[in-house]
């Protein structure tokens, strides 16, 4: 039957009764509406909240259909340690997870180092080589900041030499992370992967200037900035392996012994004396590696002293929990006051109670001493952790620094033209300072550190934004235009508005609360015994169930709902070659018939439908 | 494909249905679950328009329409025909709205179920005669402002139980259905497909001109009226066998479906606790039908 | 086979010689018999039929309707207040082009309650868009049953076949009933144009707007003009078949009648004893025999009245505020015409007062006597 409009021209034409002979094709019902439903998916939560900049909706969605090989290739455009990210990233997606308020933030940390696992190719994917003929690019630091970069330089095709000071490759993925929380094989094989692309990695290769600051890692005086003239380009990833100070008497005594210069010692193998009751102070996850690795020496007791409450600690909870777990015990608000000794040897810690007062520059609320409540802790070992520094005794005076930090602008370049710098050694945490803060958003030259800056997903974030960098400044493209340091960078982003989807525009006519999947892990009793994984990981069964516990916000995953309810049959499925995923319009709206009724955009489960008037389109 | 629903079209866009209508939404998950051998017989109702003016139609099977008050007789004479051609497995739908269904058309489809006529009566029950204006029929809650039940005298009778209607002459097979719940709607209808004799479906259907809603809300009405108990959805066979098929996740409270719908505005808050008091009683009372079951 | 039947079941014969495949009808006096036969008949097998037992004359045709679109051959009978409760529906049929045959019984309609013979209820119907058929003998409303298939089926509109109440529907005559061999080569099996046919999905009586409306109307007018041509070639063939003549008219002993009586129904056969009466007493008087009503055959009947003086015509029938119908319908038929006859419209017979020889002599006397009607209406036999 024609779709076509009829005219008869004569009774003689028409049928002898009324009856039909074409179908309602005819009627372009779109002339009816004043708006119009448009296919826009959005950023969900999680992926705003990624420092590494990765697709997070999109590769769960490749879980989901169990492509996982797709998965990985999917993440590893992005960021190449995804096996140590799965394992000891803060999963700043999981805080800001929709899912939540469901049942429980979807375990996309866990998610990650499944697919990480999968077995597969083990190659990095390829990408577009930009590189001009023979360019070299050096980079200071194999952590996470310094291999990210070398990865997205190398696969565009650039000669990249990675100088590292330490013995042995990753930073401190190598020298702070314990192999229970990061096994060796699993960083070994990710950076084996980076060197496969070409890249050189030259251990005991320490960037500096005669004298080096004391408690800095021993090395060869091997290298300075002026020796790296002849690379294109420089990027600084030194990090911050400097420990800060106690500032109390007796810290010099032996038995005290600064948190980083532990675990340097414990990761690289090195003979340590343990002592056996040990007090670690401070709060964040180097106190919690140090404790738990003074538990594995065989200390008999070991306690963490914390001058806020637990409220206030940056270390990961999981890694709180599975501390306490361990058998460490936590004090809460109290500081250590002086290291007592006896006979030069460390007796007892004398600490004082704490109070919380108003928030410090940093927003937490200030400790303030109670006078009067000294007590005394006996121990023979002292493990401060109280926060890390970056050794910038290599600078010149052309590279601009504040605050213990490199100063790099929105491109990760310093004030010295072909010299960027990322990682914690520019944007962790910044040494407190006489100077008060500036409050000017951009270069972090001042102020509060960005969102998840001190964490290895930001260093791999800060990689990948100076190698894209360099890559336009060799070929000889402006550096403007990059997002701010707070925002992501991405190497292959997926046409999305930035608008963030909260958990008010879900749909929970569409979902029900489940719980989360938890991960399997050894029993405190078995783990302490050794340094092998305490996490076990998913089964695949488990990684697709909680991958399907993924509401998919903002990200159209062809659940067909709009399909479904459009009671003018104008939704499409697409007939395209390119494979269906997110982010791919699977569907589209037959405009010439569509009445603008809005049913789909309101049933749409996750907010990946907008209307919109007419007017604007039809101008 | 994330629903369980048969992919076919048989309907087409091109119909006038205003903007969010349910009852084309509720054509189409009928026909989907019929497939093509079927005949659609259409009681004068919005239907009656929406499937396109003489010489066009809007679905892919044959479509007679009918009078008004013929729903149950045209379809005994068009399913005697057709078995006398030997087309014993076509189905006969008549589709009717309320009008047809509770009011002008009772006494045709009493009479048709009466006989066991073998065919499936589907009435698309938008609560009032909205072909023509929207004035009140039998199926009007209580309560609802229509053109013929003004604010100043709303109406003042509860909603005929047709379906209780429908179960005491004992046919096979009667059930509720809505379009909020296509997979619901789909499998009742397949399964009234298998079963010789009469077949009655109420199926839910908002109507935004007429309840003065949203038209976007009209999937989301269809789901909070079941959320709510106001519009249960259930089965039963033979008369006797009752079965909830969507049991709701949560009560909701009854002005969660009203507060969304014009033609509830006018309601006091005496009114609102009456009515969420009789949903409630009616609830409980259909619940100690199924002997507290239900199924799937 | 000769067998001496009740008007009623001469509807059913031929119901179940045409083979009808679906009826459906509400019992109403004095049809009653042609249901009940038929239903026997279908229960039996006899006829491989359904019938559907429906609850009002409304549903009743409406189903038939619903039958017909279907595809097959169906029938339904009915009567007075039943004709009147399915007036919408006959609309339905016509207008669907549907070739359904429907025997009526002229019954009076109420109030009060009068179950007697009265040509209103069918008449009352004439703007239906059917064609209708006036029998004067039980083998007449037979062979009718039959044609009217044939008619209907040729020019696609449906067909009235009327049988006055009593005096046809439950006296009981002589009458040939053909062989069934003999009608299916008279009448085929159905052949529908247009059916409900899943594959070939169209929709049938939806909207029709202003643009298109008046195009199908006249077209169906077209059909009813086209069905007198209809009408006299199947008669012709049935006579060929069976050996029985019928025309859209029937004149007897019109050559030289000077007046004409007009009826229509059982009233003729009474009519004839009179005029074979009148003639033994040398005056010319002729009876001119309408048996079709609808389309009204404006040919056949300038034609037969072109030497008339007077034409009494007899209506046991009234339309309030104009008078008897075949007088009205008569008069507009001659309108124009070169020979304009004087035309008494007479009115008799309502609710059904018997109609006797004597009524029909004062008819007679009251034209021969008059050079006009003294009024309007001529009314017979009535109490003033």
């Amino acid at each position: 039957m024609t779709s076509h409009i009829i005219v008869f021209q004569s009774a003689a034409d028409m049928p002898s009764l009324p009856m039909s002979v074409g179908t309602t094709l005819y009627n372009k019902t779109g002339s009816w509406r004043y708006v119009r439903p448009v296919y826009r998916d959005k950023t969900p939560p999680c992926n705003h909240a990624c420092p590494a900049g990765e697709d997070i909706v999109d590769y769960l969605q490749m879980v989901v259909d169990g492509n996982y090989e797709q998965a990985r290739q999917r993440i590893l455009e992005e960021n190449p340690l995804i096996g140590v990210c799965g394992r000891v990233c803060p999963h700043p997606c999981e805080s800001d997870c929709n899912r939540t308020q469901l049942g429980g933030a979807i375990a996309i940390h866990a998610l990650e180092r499944f697919v990480a696992g999968q077995p597969g190719a083990r190659r990095l994917p390829q990408a577009e080589k930009t590189a001009p003929a023979g360019a070299q690019v050096a980079v200071v630091g194999s952590g996470p900041a310094g291999l990210s970069c070398a990865y997205q330089l190398a696969r565009r095709g650039y000669k990249v030499t990675i100088f590292e000071a330490l013995p042995a490759a990753g930073g401190m993925l190598r020298v702070g992370i314990p192999s229970y929380r990061l096994p060796r094989e699993v960083l070994d094989a990710e950076i084996a992967a980076i060197q496969a692309l070409g890249v050189e990695i030259r251990t005991g290769m320490r960037l500096g200037q005669n004298p080096v600051r004391a408690g800095s890692p021993p090395g060869r005086d091997g290298l300075r900035l002026e020796d790296l003239a002849g690379y294109r380009a420089v990027f600084l990833a030194v990090g911050q392996h400097l420990s800060r100070r106690l500032g109390i008497p007796g810290e010099e005594a032996q038995g005290v012994l600064p948190g980083l210069e532990f675990l340097r010692r414990v990761n690289l193998g090195e003979p340590v004396q343990i002592g056996s009751r040990v007090a670690v102070v401070g709060g964040g996850n180097t106190a919690m590696d140090a404790a738990r690795c003074a538990v594995r020496q065989g200390a008999r007791q070991v306690t963490i002293l914390y001058r806020r409450s637990r409220h206030e600690m940056p270390a990961i909870d999981e890694e709180i929990e599975e501390t306490e777990g361990e058998g460490v015990k936590v004090q809460y608000l109290t500081a250590p006051v002086e290291v007592v000794t006896t006979v030069g040897k460390v007796t007892a810690l004398k600490c004082m109670r704490m109070k919380l007062g108003e928030p410090d520059e940093g927003g937490r609320r200030k400790p303030e001493p109670i006078h009067g409540s000294e007590y005394s802790l006996p121990v023979d070992m002292v493990i401060p952790a109280l926060g890390q520094e970056a050794d910038l005794s290599f600078l010149d005076s052309q590279i601009d620094s504040a605050r213990g930090l490199i100063v790099i602008d929105a491109a990760g370049a310093t004030s010295r033209q072909s010299v960027f710098a990322g990682g914690d050694a520019a944007t962790g945490r910044s040494a407190p300072s006489a100077v008060p803060p500036r409050r000017a958003a951009g270069p972090n030259g001042g102020g509060r550190p960005e969102r998840g800056a001190g964490t290895v997903a930001y260093a791999i974030g800060s990689g990948k934004r100076a190698a894209l960098a360099i890559d336009r400044l060799l070929n000889g493209q402006s550096l403007e235009g990059f997002p701010a340091l707070g925002e992501h960078v991405h190497v292959a982003a997926r046409d999305v508005d930035p608008r963030v989807v909260p958990f008010e525009d879900i749909n929970l006519a569409y979902f029900s609360s489940e719980p989360r999947t938890p991960q399997g892990q050894r029993t405190a009793a078995e783990r302490v015994k050794d340094f092998q994984e305490v996490n076990l990981g998913f089964s695949e069964r488990e990684a697709r169930r909680e991958a399907e516990r993924c509401l998919s916000c903002g990200t159209c995953n062809q659940c067909d709902t709009c399909w479904l309810y459009c009671p003018d049959v104008c939704i499409r499925r697409r007939d395209h070659a390119a494979p269906p995923g997110p982010g791919h319009t699977a569907y589209e709206f037959d405009y010439d018939y569509c009445k603008g009724c809005g049913v789909c955009a309101q049933e749409c489960p996750r907010e990946a439908i907008d209307m919109e008037e007419e007017l604007k389109w039809r101008r | 494909m994330s629903y369980d629903i048969p992919d076919k079209e048989l309907m087409s866009p091109g119909h006038v249905a205003c903007p969010g209508c349910g009852a084309p939404l509720a054509v189409r998950y009928a026909l989907k679950a019929l497939g093509d051998n079927t005949v659609l017989i259409v009681v004068a109702s919005c239907w009656s328009i929406i499937a396109g003016p003489f010489p066009y139609t809007a679905v892919q099977v044959p479509l007679l329409h009918t009078l008004f008050a013929t729903g149950g007789s045209t379809a005994s004479g068009v399913k005697a025909g057709l078995e006398a051609r030997g087309l014993k497995d076509t189905q006969v739908l008549t589709l009717a709205g309320d009008g047809g269904t509770f009011d002008i058309g009772i006494q045709a489809l009493s009479a048709a179920v009466e006989r066991n006529e073998d065919f499936i009566y589907m009435c698309y029950d938008n609560e009032a005669y909205m072909n023509t204006g929207i004035q009140r029929s039998s199926a009007t809650p209580w309560g609802a402002w229509t053109t013929t039940t003004p604010v100043k005298h709303p109406k003042d009778q509860p909603k005929k139980d047709m379906v209780a209607i429908m179960a005491a002459h004992r046919i096979p097979y009667t059930a509720t259905a809505t379009v909020a719940y296509p997979e619901d709607l789909v499998r009742k209808v397949k399964k009234a497909a298998s079963i010789r004799g009469s077949k009655f479906l109420h199926v839910l259907s908002p109507c935004p001109s007429g309840w003065k809603s949203e038209p976007a809300q009209s999937v989301l009405l269809s789901r909070l009226a079941v959320e709510t108990c106001v519009f249960p959805l259930y089965e039963i066979e033979h008369g006797e066998d009752y079965t909830i098929t969507v049991q709701p996740r949560q009560k909701v409270p009854v002005t969660e479906y009203m507060k969304l719908q014009g033609r509830f505005a006018h309601l006091k808050p005496e009114a609102l606790a009456q009515i969420q008091e009789n949903v409630d009683r009616e609830w409980d009372k259909l619940v100690a039908k199924t002997g507290n079951h239900c199924g799937h | 086979m000769e067998k001496v039947i009740m008007g009623n079941h001469a509807v059913s014969y031929g119901v179940q010689l045409a083979r009808a495949q679906v009826i459906a009808a509400y019992p109403i006096t004095p049809q009653t018999q042609i249901v009940e036969m038929l239903s026997e008949l279908c229960a039996d097998g006899r006829l491989k039929a359904t019938f559907i037992k429906v609850e009002s004359e409304h549903s009743a045709m409406a189903a038939t309707v619903g039958a017909s679109i279907a595809g097959v051959r169906a029938f339904t009978a009915t009567s007075s207040h039943g004709l009147a409760l399915m007036h919408e529906v006959l609309h339905w049929a016509s207008g669907g082009r549907l070739p359904i045959v429907m025997a009526n019984v002229n019954r009076a309609l109420g109030p009060g309650w009068n179950v007697w013979g009265d040509q209103t209820d069918s008449l009352a119907q004439r703007d239906t868009g059917w064609l209708q058929f006036y029998c004067e003998t039980n083998q007449e409303v037979l062979d009718m049953v039959i044609q009217g298939f044939k008619i209907a089926e040729t020019v696609l509109l449906p067909v009235m076949i009327v049988l006055d109440a009593f005096v046809l529907s439950h006296t009981e005559e002589p009458v040939n009933i053909p062989e069934q061999d003999e009608v299916d080569r008279f009448l085929p099996p159905y052949q529908p144009q247009f059916k409900l046919e899943p594959g070939e999905p169209h929709s049938f009586y939806g909207l029709v707007a202003p643009e298109h409306y008046m195009e199908l109307r006249f077209k169906m007018e077209q059909a009813m003009e086209e069905s007198i041509a209809v009408t006299q070639r199947v008669a012709a063939e049935f006579a060929q078949a069976f050996g029985r003549s019928y025309d859209v008219v029937e004149k007897y002993r019109m050559d030289d009648a000077d007046l004409v009586l007009v009826t229509a129904g059982s009233i003729t056969g009474t009519s004839r004893v009179v005029v074979d009466e009148l003639r033994e007493a040398g005056q010319k008087v002729g009876l001119l025999k309408v048996c079709m009503f609808r389309p009204f055959p404006v040919a056949a009947v300038r034609e037969a009245l072109s030497k008339a003086q007077k034409v009494a015509v007899i209506d046991r029938n009234i339309s309030y505020g104009v008078g008897g119908i075949f007088a009205a319908e008569l008069k507009t038929a001659l309108y124009g015409a070169p020979h304009q006859p004087v035309v008494f419209p007479f009115i008799i017979g309502l609710g059904g007062r018997d109609v006797t020889p004597e009524s029909i002599h004062s008819i007679v006397a009251y034209t021969g006597g008059h050079d006009a009607p003294a009024e309007p209406i001529i009314w017979m036999e009535v109490r003033r």
